[in-house]
């Protein structure tokens, strides 16, 4: 599996290759800022590709932009997004094009080094891999909303389903069975009043489609 | 030399000044014009007598409760000066013109006294007339000298005893003159304030991007490490693995503790997105239906995008939790060297601040960078939150 990555800090951008050449991935480039790495994805059109979210020049923002430029270019191209935080207003702009193969990981998670990998496969077969911390801040809400009707087991469960998990990876992690799992699933769909889905990517967009639609009004710039 | 120039010159000038004071009385008696006319004299004096006439302060911060001194400054400036300057300027400028027109005559009548006619010949003073040389050589340049050693001696001390006048009827009262001290400190701390705060704002930035470039860089570096290390630690020694797992997992709650600590002090969106992109991120994220308008902010110290940041996430969360609301609103624009910022719902009112900790947190960091902060919320709703805060300048 072929990755390109979009790193400025050499330490981590030598880890990444590192752990990625031990785990059986082609690490075609690495790019030290936004317009290389459009250039190298033009070149090795890679399988899946690793982006930090601060690069050069101005280490703001760079990377989202690269990341979704890069997806403009490439339809469907799969980006795993690296940062030393998160931000739900980044998860739902990679998301926005309602695609998958979308990734928003903390930069921690990579030490995960089985579950990073995981992820990244994932990403690269066009599901998502969303960090916890994403999640757990979209689902810390006010008491009184529809995600308070869920019981505890069914936050564990959409928590995991928005992360990007499938039903039989969910059943592992919770040590239920894959009925008891899709049991739950049916019910916070229906607790949410969404309709029941398959696809993994597409359920995170569902969880968060619900929430921005619940929203209502958007924010104006004037 | 040039002293007496000066002081003649201060003395015709007074002279002149003197008329149109009579004449413009009452245009004078309007504060502003008045006070302009005052001040004028106060720097005209001030430049002869050769002191520091610091501008009077436009109002004075109070009116000073029924003072013992028996004359006003009002009525000591408006009427007691006027009088006392045309009292003088006139006599002793007319004196000068006087003298001046004397000596003019003496040297015309020394010089050229054969020209006149012979029944209207020029006269000295005393009605002494001059019709032969004798007279002209002697009597007229008598009297030039001692005309032109009157002027030259006792020009100067006169426009000085004048100026002194003036200044002293003119003169700031004490409140006045120490509101003018107060106003120049608060111009001071003002701008010292403003420099702090940018100084500030260079630190906080700085901190925050070597935090993220440095510390939290190379303890991700080390958190790989370990992480590749544990995976490949089959076979190893219980005890190592179990080492080597503590170790990773230690390094990932330094790396979210880390992560708290940075959001504490200038969150990270607010330095990728700007203050207008972080609270749009804050509105979209609201649980309440959010309605966000950013005017034209130009630049707003870090120190204060960051009290703004914290007041809507508190206000946000305060409403998500507390209010009972439909939709809310958050307004932040600048007005000159303030930034305002408003955060507003249609809920059921009753927030009371001193329950719970966030809100009296926000007015603290509001008030450290001398801002406001207004909480209204009658029973039954709206609650609105206003904070304004300084941005220097």
């Amino acid at each position: 599996m072929r990755v390109v990555i979009a790193e400025d800090n050499v330490l981590l951008a030598g880890g990444l290759e590192l752990l990625l050449a031990a785990r059986g991935f082609e690490v075609a480039a690495v790019a030290r800022e936004a317009p290389a790495f459009l250039d190298a994805v033009a070149e090795h059109r890679p399988d899946v590709t690793i982006v930090d979210v601060r690069l050069p020049p101005s280490y703001k923002d760079e990377g989202i932009r690269a990341a979704l430029r890069a997806r403009r270019l490439h339809a469907g191209l799969p980006v795993l997004v690296l940062s030393q935080y998160v931000e739900r207003e980044y998860a739902r702009e990679l998301l926005s094009d309602g695609r998958g193969g979308i990734g928003y990981l903390l930069k921690d998670r990579v030490s995960r080094v089985a579950e990073f990998t995981g992820g990244l496969r994932r990403v690269a077969a066009g599901g998502t891999a969303m960090d916890p911390e994403v999640i757990s801040q979209l689902l810390v809400r006010r008491e009184d909303d529809a995600l308070a009707r869920l019981s505890p087991r069914e936050h564990e469960v959409l928590a995991l389903m928005a992360e990007g998990h499938d039903n039989a990876a969910i059943a592992c992690r919770l040590r239920i069975t894959g009925n008891a799992v899709h049991k739950h699933i049916g019910s916070v769909f229906a607790k949410l009043g969404l309709p029941p889905d398959a696809g993994g990517h597409r359920r995170v967009q569902a969880v968060l489609t619900y929430l921005d639609h619940r929203r209502g009004a958007g924010a104006t710039t004037e | 030399m040039r002293d007496r120039w000066a002081a003649a010159a201060y003395l015709f000038g007074a002279l002149g000044t003197a008329v149109v004071t009579v004449l413009g009385a009452p245009l004078l008696a309007v504060p502003a014009q008045g006070r302009a006319w005052a001040e004028r004299h106060r720097r005209r004096a001030g430049r002869l007598l050769g002191v520091a006439v610091p501008a009077r302060p436009m109002t004075p911060p109070m009116t000073p409760p029924m003072t013992r001194a028996r004359v006003g400054p009002a009525l000591r400036r408006g009427l007691l000066w006027p009088v006392a300057h045309v009292g003088t300027a006139l006599p002793s400028g007319l004196a000068l013109v006087l003298c001046v027109g004397n000596i003019v005559t003496a040297l015309v009548a020394m010089t050229a006294w054969w020209a006149f006619p012979a029944d209207a010949p020029p006269h000295l003073q005393g009605d002494v007339p001059v019709d032969g040389w004798t007279v002209a050589l002697t009597a007229a340049p008598a009297q030039a000298a001692v005309l032109l050693a009157v002027a030259w001696w006792g020009g100067p001390p006169l426009a000085r005893a004048h100026a002194r006048l003036c200044l002293a009827l003119l003169a700031p009262t004490p409140a006045e003159r120490l509101s003018e001290r107060l106003s120049a400190r608060v111009e001071t701390l003002t701008r010292t304030r403003a420099d702090a705060l940018d100084a500030h704002a260079a630190e906080l930035r700085r901190i925050e991007r070597d935090l993220h470039d440095g510390v939290q860089a190379r303890l991700v570096a080390v958190a790989v490490r370990l992480g590749v290390a544990r995976e490949s630690l089959a076979g190893a020694p219980e005890d190592v693995a179990v080492l080597v797992g503590d170790a990773h997992e230690g390094v990932e709650e330094a790396m979210a503790e880390l992560r708290g600590v940075v959001r504490g002090v200038y969150p990270p969106i607010l330095a990728d997105r700007g203050l207008a992109g972080a609270l749009a991120a804050l509105a979209a994220d609201s649980a309440v239906p959010t309605r966000l308008s950013v005017g034209r902010l130009d630049a707003v110290p870090a120190a204060v995008e960051t009290v703004a940041y914290f007041a809507v996430t508190e206000a946000l969360a305060n409403i998500a939790r507390h209010a009972r609301a439909t939709r809310a609103q958050v307004r932040v624009e600048r007005a000159g060297d303030r930034l305002s910022i408003l955060v507003a719902d249609d809920g059921a009112g009753g927030a009371d601040e001193a329950r719970g900790t966030g809100l009296a947190g926000i007015r603290r960091r509001v008030a450290a960078l001398d801002g406001t902060l207004r909480l209204t919320s009658p029973p039954g709703g709206p609650t609105a939150l206003a904070v304004e805060v300084p941005c220097g300048s």
